[in-house]
């Protein structure tokens, strides 16, 4: 942040960038590539897709999208790219703390399947097929209690 | 304190000024400062989800549920036009345009309230057919066991009371004959089975099969190749028992309604049998299993549920908002309001493929 920007009185500060970026077609043009994105995300849905693109890739290939709108929604519609250096203060802390957040979980819930017992196992759901009727359709699903 | 020289020349002359936060309104920083709690707050939310998910054996499709993919999108494009329709409405505020300002703010109310009927549409569908977040209403089990059966069976006594014995009236009697060949004839005949089989795996099946007649997401050719050996099998033993010299009436009557069941599920081309009890009576709501399903229902109407609130917060004081003259003096709280709500948006980004389309 430039000793400028701390000797501004905030609101001439905040007004000042606030016409740095006059012009609404930025705003527009960031609305379609969100619908552009979204209609994409939305290809998974048809069968086609399905048939053609294993199911890792097509999740990797949906968050990458969510992840690009996120992006756009936080840099032009909350204005973040015109913002100064405080916006890492906020935004970092926070986003770590939510992967570590996250991450945090994995063993315990994640993993929960790879630490149960024989006997918690028969009382877990498993798929209604007829293929899991028998004891292999059962073992797709890592079971060390069996 | 710390001083900072001003290079403004306009002012001619060294300003020195105390700068006692972010070079941002205070509403401003203390609207990120609660973001980002809020980052921390969803990212559990949804961090929970993909862990419970992705650690379950199993987990329901978004047709098992009755998740309309359509529908998601259809909510996700909403949000996405409110949230340009907010920027616009600030942007027209900074501009002085009051009009411009109020128009676009008023749509954005409108995208909201549309975002939120959808969404209780989506949720009286889930409750239509018995999936809630909670007992006691849920008819939703996750596994078929003898928890299931009982419950069951429970279900089927409570509707049959609806159904006098006595009644002259033709459908409470047809009725009643339904209700009691599915309590005799599948659940508690195939329970009794499951109880007497020795191989687990087979006793396991016996309930699955219930648990298929009452709903199934997907159709299983081999069960009903499995009934109509198994009426055979039974048709024999009952020809052997009539010729028996003292036979066991119990066991002939056992024998006879296990038979009309299965002439029941196996009629007009197994048409009961392949859509399910459930589907194929619009007057009977049975208990039904979906893998997981409870789970499922935890966390959807979790992850949605705050969702739903925070749009509703936001719809909130964009109504405090509208009645205001929309201009440059109030540029800074639409600024702020459409910071909040454009989060609202982000959030649904992500829900909107990892619950739909996942």
């Amino acid at each position: 942040m430039s000793p400028t920007e701390h000797a501004e009185p905030h609101h001439e500060a905040d007004h000042a960038h606030d016409h740095e970026h006059g012009g609404t077609g930025k705003y527009w043009a960031v609305f379609l590539a969100l619908c552009v994105l979204t209609g994409c995300s939305f290809l998974t849905y048809f069968e086609m897709w399905h048939n053609a693109i294993p199911v890792s890739v097509s999740r990797a290939f949906m968050m990458a999208v969510s992840c690009s709108k996120a992006l756009l929604v936080m840099a032009f519609f909350m204005h973040l790219i015109w913002e100064a250096n405080w916006k890492w203060v906020l935004t970092v802390p926070a986003a770590m703390m939510s992967l570590f957040l996250v991450c945090m979980l994995i063993p315990d819930i994640g993993y929960r399947t790879y630490h149960y017992s024989s006997e918690r196992w028969n009382h877990t759901p498993q798929p209604i097929e007829p293929e899991t009727h028998s004891a292999e359709g059962a073992s797709a699903v890592p079971q060390p209690g069996h | 304190m710390s001083q900072h020289h001003d290079d403004h020349h306009e002012h001619g002359h060294i300003q020195l000024e105390y700068q006692p936060a972010l070079p941002i309104p205070n509403a401003k920083l203390c609207l990120w400062l609660f973001l980002s709690t809020e980052i921390m707050f969803f990212a559990g939310l949804i961090g929970a989800y993909i862990v419970l998910r992705f650690g379950a054996p199993t987990w329901p499709t978004p047709h098992d549920v009755h998740l309309s993919e359509p529908i998601g999108a259809f909510n996700t494009f909403v949000l996405i036009c409110s949230s340009l329709s907010v920027v616009l409405s600030l942007e027209a505020a900074k501009a002085n345009k009051t009009g411009l300002a109020k128009a676009w703010m008023c749509l954005t109310f409108v995208l909201g309230l549309s975002f939120l009927g959808v969404k209780a549409y989506e949720y009286k569908e889930k409750f239509a057919h018995g999936i809630y977040p909670a007992q006691p209403h849920g008819l939703l089990y996750d596994k078929p066991d003898v928890y299931y059966a009982s419950a069951l069976k429970v279900a089927l006594e409570d509707e049959a009371k609806k159904y006098p014995v006595d009644s002259e009236d033709p459908v409470a009697k047809e009725r009643r004959e339904v209700l009691e060949l599915l309590r005799n004839g599948l659940v508690q005949w195939n329970t009794r089975q499951a109880t007497q089989a020795t191989n687990p795996v087979e006793a396991q099946a016996l309930i699955d099969s219930i648990a298929y007649t009452i709903q199934h997401p997907h159709e299983d050719h081999a069960e009903l190749t499995r009934l109509q050996a198994e009426k055979t099998t039974l048709a024999t033993q009952l020809d052997e028992l009539s010729k028996a010299e003292t036979p066991d009436p119990q066991e002939l009557s056992l024998l006879k309604t296990r038979i009309a069941t299965i002439d029941l599920l196996t009629a007009d081309d197994a048409a009961i049998l392949h859509h399910g009890v459930n589907h194929s009576y619009d007057w009977l709501d049975l208990p039904f299993v979906i893998p997981s399903g409870n789970m499922w229902a935890s966390t959807y109407f979790l992850l949605t549920g705050f969702h739903a609130l925070h749009v509703i917060v936001g719809l909130i004081v964009f109504a405090i908002a509208l009645p205001a003259t929309l201009g440059v003096g109030k540029a800074n709280f639409i600024e702020a309001a459409g910071l909040y709500w454009h989060f609202v948006d982000l959030v649904w980004i992500f829900l909107f493929p990892i619950l739909y389309l996942f």
